[in-house]
């Protein structure tokens, strides 16, 4: 919100030791953040006001005239001129030599055709405020204007705006009236002063106005008021009251529409305007509008409304929004004669919850939104009309109001005791506390056993349990005031919770072994099915899909890490990057928990992607290329750090190559897979060298045990190589544990060391040669006693149908 | 004796001729042999000692026994000399260039959120608090009722909260986690909680998910200045250095009162009026926190006579863009790894 520093002054006020930069200082440390500040018409210098003496035609320029000011004192000047709108008798703005106009530009004597021009006569834009301009030239100032004057000072050029951000609890602060209390609160030796309110006469005769009267069917409709102005006459307003009206970010539009703005910006109060020959009766009705009921509003559209949308009607047809826009139908224009200016107070979530739906952002929609004071109507609607009458804009304004109230507003009991402070702030000083409240217009009631009891204005209604008030003093002494201390109940050891506990360990194994950890958004694009060829009863194909999302390709929650991770090779491949690339990201997928069940479960897990680089060349060779088995290498560290051990064995991915997948299995249950991605899927994604992808559940490698160690065995191993023909098709695995139920308890390990497919093997077949280890935990074995196992190893194996090498 | 003497003479000069033409280890076990080996030079004027009259055995034994050390320590000595000369030669034959590139694979990098997530973690850990997750998608009532937030509240609608069919909703903030550690775990309590969330918004400074981490602790006789104490530790902590702080009044539904801190500006502490980060006021807001409401504290099944607490929301992902310099929130979530490389720091 813009406020003027200037208006503000007006009640405030300050010792003359308080900075300007105090204030906007403490406003930021209680709560208003003051975002900027600003002096719009900062680089004037040096205009005078100066009244127009002798206007002539130049000589021999067409279209330019030769003006003649009295600058003030016996200062006369010449000024050559384009503009049209002047007459002798004419207040101007005038920049002799050496002012300074807008921009910062320094103005010169310039002479057209012959004639001196002695400096210039200042438009509206010249001063930097366009939009005060109410006519086409020379900005005309009000005639009892005295000449000579700085007009910088005199018409109010020299103010600061503040830019302050208001929070959404304090609509109360959305006023000049509101921050000067607020700004006297902060002050205790700053003094308040209140807007002088003319009364209206409340038995004016000859009202024009025969005026049925208002009833609210809506209980949202808090407080509603109607006061009167015969004999309009529309025209710009004055001077002053457009420049700061343009000062605070308004544009100046006529008297009528400016003195509702100037209200609203002063007691923060948003009023409405009716041409009262217009209403369709001479009543208004404040209801619920029906669904589908229209209304064309002030910006010329036309709205559809529901009946969650409080309208004002007239004779049955709708004449406004309650708080968001007025209605054209009512508009007052050149012709309006008689108008009925309305001050009302709406429950704030309805008009907030219909200016939204509409994308009205208005300033009155805006106040209404946070709270407008039910008791503020009535001292609002007199100030109106007291301007009405000010300026001359109305013949007569009557005080014949009409006011409505759903329920009359009453100010609300608050208790203070001093050990709350004392528990919040460690500080209790209850006199002083009153004082703050006081401030605030929160004033002391009675005291009873110790506690203090407050009168809280309607204007504060976010005050209403102690905590508000400890706040409110909290706040205004300032939270400088509370020396920081460590809590000392934090003796009890904190903990990290298992499954972060768990990532950090797994981030610090892939992040050592080269792998660039990534985030990717949790939502993805439907389309991610088609790319992994997804079947049709996989539960990963049905991802829950968000009602609103930001776009197509982010609207639906991801049921496997792989498309974060395939999009971020996308990316980085795109860069231009040729090495290789090795992410992860730890997150959750939300998979429904059958194919049609709303039921989701948020699961934590692992995914990596490897890719071998669009060129793996290296001194080195091919050794240092990834491959499905450098992957297998990383899933078990995984395991290895986490103390778990996991079981590789053929897979069945649907995205997975046909050849080269496997199941990573806990504990004989999937936990997720190892694969290279089917070469279609690879040719699709652009890329020129092997995808490997894996996606383990989190859960499996939450460590629940603890690793135990064992004692180094006491006897040595006895080593024995054993090589065999096998199918292509049988796993190794198969054999190992095959080897191991064979030989029993004293082989100890078994490991594969050769692989070979090739030269004296028959095709479909390869030799697999295996190290196996015999070990006692009693003895140091004997030659006899090993050959007598490994003897029986062999014999068995053969029987089984393997041969030997 | 005489003779033992005049070969001992001629064996003494033999040898140092012969070593002379020694080169290598092979050539020096050769004169070991020639010279002390069982046919050896030495070992045969050994033999001669028993021909001798036993007086003077022993003077002819010491003056062989002295000739057979001398020459046992110089051939030890020559044969590992030349054993260095030989490895020496080897290893200048072994060369490497050493500034070729290593072998198999460096270290990758760490994600900047995650790292300060941990990092927080880490410290608040340290102070006693206990890590709890909550579900991303999270139910109307933790999300917004029993935080306090009115029923027609802006961060309600759909244009700020992103919204499923059957009406839950994908956490706007971390602070539904608050309620359910008061559920689970009751008062006292000292609780963290990081995570994902999701807002409707994007554009360089916002993106639709990003990371909080809210703070609880509720306790008997909680104070203001138990929560500026753990809130200075945290970012002290965090940023390596004691840093001005301001403690702002603020405002949110569900804490009263409200308070919002602003530390000094990472980059230029506020001595540059032009600094792209704090845009020259010298602050930076991180941290909205407040004194739990005790309406929270009630949907929270703690009663707000008996206990009192305090409460932050942190946003991890600005905490990271300030310490890493990372300028655009949304290029944190595209997995760019030529760009999450360039700052690999482990």
């Amino acid at each position: 919100m813009l406020v003027s520093w200037n208006w503000l002054k007006e009640f405030i006020t300050l010792p003359s030791n308080i900075s300007l930069d105090e204030v906007t200082e403490k406003l930021t440390m209680t709560g208003c953040e003051v975002e900027g500040m600003e002096a719009p018409c900062d680089s004037l210098q040096g205009i005078v006001t100066a009244k127009v003496v002798e206007l002539k035609k130049h000589p021999s320029k067409d279209g330019l005239y030769i003006v003649t000011l009295d600058a003030g004192g016996n200062n006369r000047a010449i000024c050559v001129t384009a503009a049209e709108n002047l007459n002798i008798g004419d207040m101007v703005p005038y920049a002799a030599p050496g002012a300074v106009i807008t921009g910062g530009v320094t103005l010169l004597s310039k002479s057209f055709d012959g004639i001196t021009s002695e400096g210039m006569m200042l438009s509206a834009d010249e001063i930097g405020l366009p939009d005060v301009a109410d006519e086409f030239g020379i900005l005309r100032l009000p005639v009892e204007t005295k000449p000579g004057l700085d007009f910088k000072s005199s018409f109010g050029l020299d103010d600061v705006i503040l830019d302050v951000s208001i929070t959404a609890n304090r609509g109360d602060l959305l006023s000049i009236m509101g921050l000067a209390r607020e700004i006297h609160a902060l002050f205790p030796e700053s003094e308040l002063k209140d807007i002088d309110i003319k009364d209206i006469d409340g038995n004016a005769t000859g009202c024009p106005v025969d005026f049925k009267g208002v009833t609210i069917e809506d209980p949202d409709c808090l407080a509603f008021s109607l006061g009167y102005a015969s004999d309009i006459k529309i025209a710009p307003s004055p001077l002053k009251a457009r420049i700061m009206l343009s000062m605070m970010g308004m544009r100046p539009i006529s008297n009528v529409v400016d003195i509702s703005n100037l209200t609203m910006l002063l007691m923060g109060q948003p009023s409405h305007t009716y041409d009262l020959d217009m209403l369709p009766e001479k009543e208004i009705t404040v209801r619920l509008a029906k669904d589908g009921e229209k209304i064309t509003t002030l910006d010329g559209k036309r709205r559809s409304l529901t009946n969650d949308d409080l309208i004002i009607t007239s004779a049955g047809k709708p004449v406004g929004i309650a708080g968001v826009m007025g209605g054209e139908n009512t508009e007052i224009s050149e012709a309006t004669r008689t108008v009925a200016l309305e001050c009302a107070s709406f429950a704030a979530s309805r008009v907030s919850r219909t200016s939204r739906k509409l994308g009205i952002m208005s300033e009155a929609a805006y106040r209404y939104s946070r709270y407008v004071d039910p008791l503020k109507v009535i001292p609002s609607l007199k100030y109106a009309l007291n301007l009405f009458v000010k300026w001359k804009c109305a013949g007569k304004v009557y005080g014949n109001f009409t006011l409505v109230e759903s329920e009359h507003p009453s100010n609300v009991e608050v208790p203070l005791r001093a050990g709350t402070l004392k528990r919040i702030l460690l500080w209790d000083d209850m006199e002083e506390a009153a004082g703050i409240l006081s401030r605030l217009g929160v004033e002391k009631t009675r005291e009873e056993d110790g506690t203090w009891f407050f009168s809280v204005p309607t204007s504060r209604p976010d005050i209403t349990i102690e905590e508000d008030l400890v706040e409110e003093v909290g706040r205004i002494r300032g939270y400088d005031h509370v020396k920081p201390r460590i809590p000392g109940s934090l003796s009890e050891q904190g903990a990290l919770d298992e499954v972060s506990e768990a990532q950090g360990a797994l981030r610090n194994v892939l992040l050592a072994r080269g792998y660039t950890e990534i985030v990717t958004y949790s939502f993805i694009s439907p389309n991610f099915r088609k790319t992994l060829m997804l079947p049709d009863d996989d539960i990963r194909a049905y991802p829950v899909a968000l009602s609103n999302p930001l776009s197509p390709e982010m609207s639906s929650m991801r049921t496997t890490m792989l498309p974060g991770m395939i999009s971020a090779l996308g990316l980085s491949l795109r860069t231009g990057w040729k090495r290789p690339i090795r992410v992860f990201e730890l997150g959750r997928v939300f998979l429904r928990t059958q194919l049609e069940s709303a039921d989701i479960l948020e699961q934590e897990r692992i995914g990596g992607l490897v890719y071998a680089g669009a060129d793996s060349r290296s001194p080195y060779g091919d050794s240092d290329v990834d491959d499905f088995f450098s992957v297998k290498a990383d899933i078990m560290s995984l395991a290895s750090v986490r103390g778990v051990s996991l079981e590789f064995v053929q897979g069945n991915e649907p995205f997975g190559h046909a050849g080269q997948k496997a199941d990573v299995l806990y504990d004989g249950k999937k936990i997720g897979f190892l694969a290279r991605l089917k070469p279609a899927i690879e040719q699709s994604l652009g890329v020129n060298s092997p995808l490997y992808v894996f996606e383990l559940d989190l859960d499996a490698l939450i460590n629940k045990k603890l690793a135990v160690f064992m004692d180094v065995p006491p006897y040595p191993a006895v080593y024995r190589d054993i090589s065999l023909l096998v199918d292509k098709s049988t796993s190794s695995i198969n054999i190992i544990k095959e080897i191991k139920s064979i030989a029993g308890n004293l082989l100890w390990d078994v490991s594969l060391f050769d692989v070979y497919e090739g030269e004296n093997v028959p095709s479909g077949k390869r030799s697999l040669a295996f190290s196996l280890a015999y070990r006692s935990d009693d003895k140091t074995l004997k030659d006899a006693e090993v050959e007598k196992v490994h003897g029986h190893v062999r014999e068995k194996l053969e029987k089984l149908g393997y041969a030997l090498r | 004796m005489k003779e033992i003497l005049e070969n001992i003479k001629a064996i003494r000069s033999e040898f140092k001729e012969s070593l002379r033409n020694i080169s290598d280890t092979a050539a020096i076990m050769d004169l070991k042999v020639r010279f002390l080996g069982k046919k050896g030079k030495v070992t045969s004027l050994l033999r001669l000692l028993g021909s001798l009259p036993a007086e003077e055995r022993p003077s002819a034994g010491n003056a062989v026994n002295d000739l057979r050390n001398t020459i046992e320590k110089i051939i030890q000595e020559k044969a590992l000399s030349l054993r260095d000369e030989e490895f020496h030669r080897k290893e200048l034959a072994e060369h490497i260039d050493v500034t070729l590139p290593s072998r198999g694979r460096v270290a990758g990098g760490f994600h900047p959120v995650v790292q300060a997530k941990n990092e927080v973690l880490k410290i608040m850990t340290g102070l006693g608090f206990k890590v709890v997750l909550g579900p991303e998608i999270e139910e109307d009532y933790y999300a917004f009722e029993a935080l306090n937030i009115p029923p027609h509240h802006p961060a309600r609608d759909m244009q700020d909260t992103f919204y499923f069919p059957d009406g839950r909703l994908l956490r706007p903030h971390t602070s539904p986690v608050e309620i359910r550690g008061m559920l689970k775990y009751g008062a006292p309590l000292r609780i963290v909680c990081p995570g994902r969330v999701y807002r409707k918004d994007s554009d360089p400074t916002h993106s639709p998910m990003f990371h909080q981490l809210e703070g609880l602790l509720v306790d008997k006789d909680v104070s203001i200045a138990d929560l500026k104490g753990c809130l200075d530790v945290l970012l002290d902590s965090f940023f390596n250095r004691t840093l001005k702080k301001r403690y702002r009044a603020s405002y949110f539904p569900f804490t009263e009162p409200s308070l919002e801190l602003d530390i000094e500006c990472i980059a230029c502490s506020g001595s540059d009026p032009s600094c792209r980060i704090c845009k020259g006021s010298g602050w930076l807001e991180v941290c909205g926190m407040g004194m739990t409401h005790p309406n929270v504290l009630r949907y929270g099944n703690i009663d707000p006579n008996e206990y009192n607490g305090f409460a932050w929301g942190l946003g991890l992902d600005r905490l990271a863009m300030l310490k890493y310099d990372l300028h655009d929130l949304r290029t944190l979530f595209e997995g760019n790894v030529p760009y999450l490389l360039s700052g690999r720091r482990i």
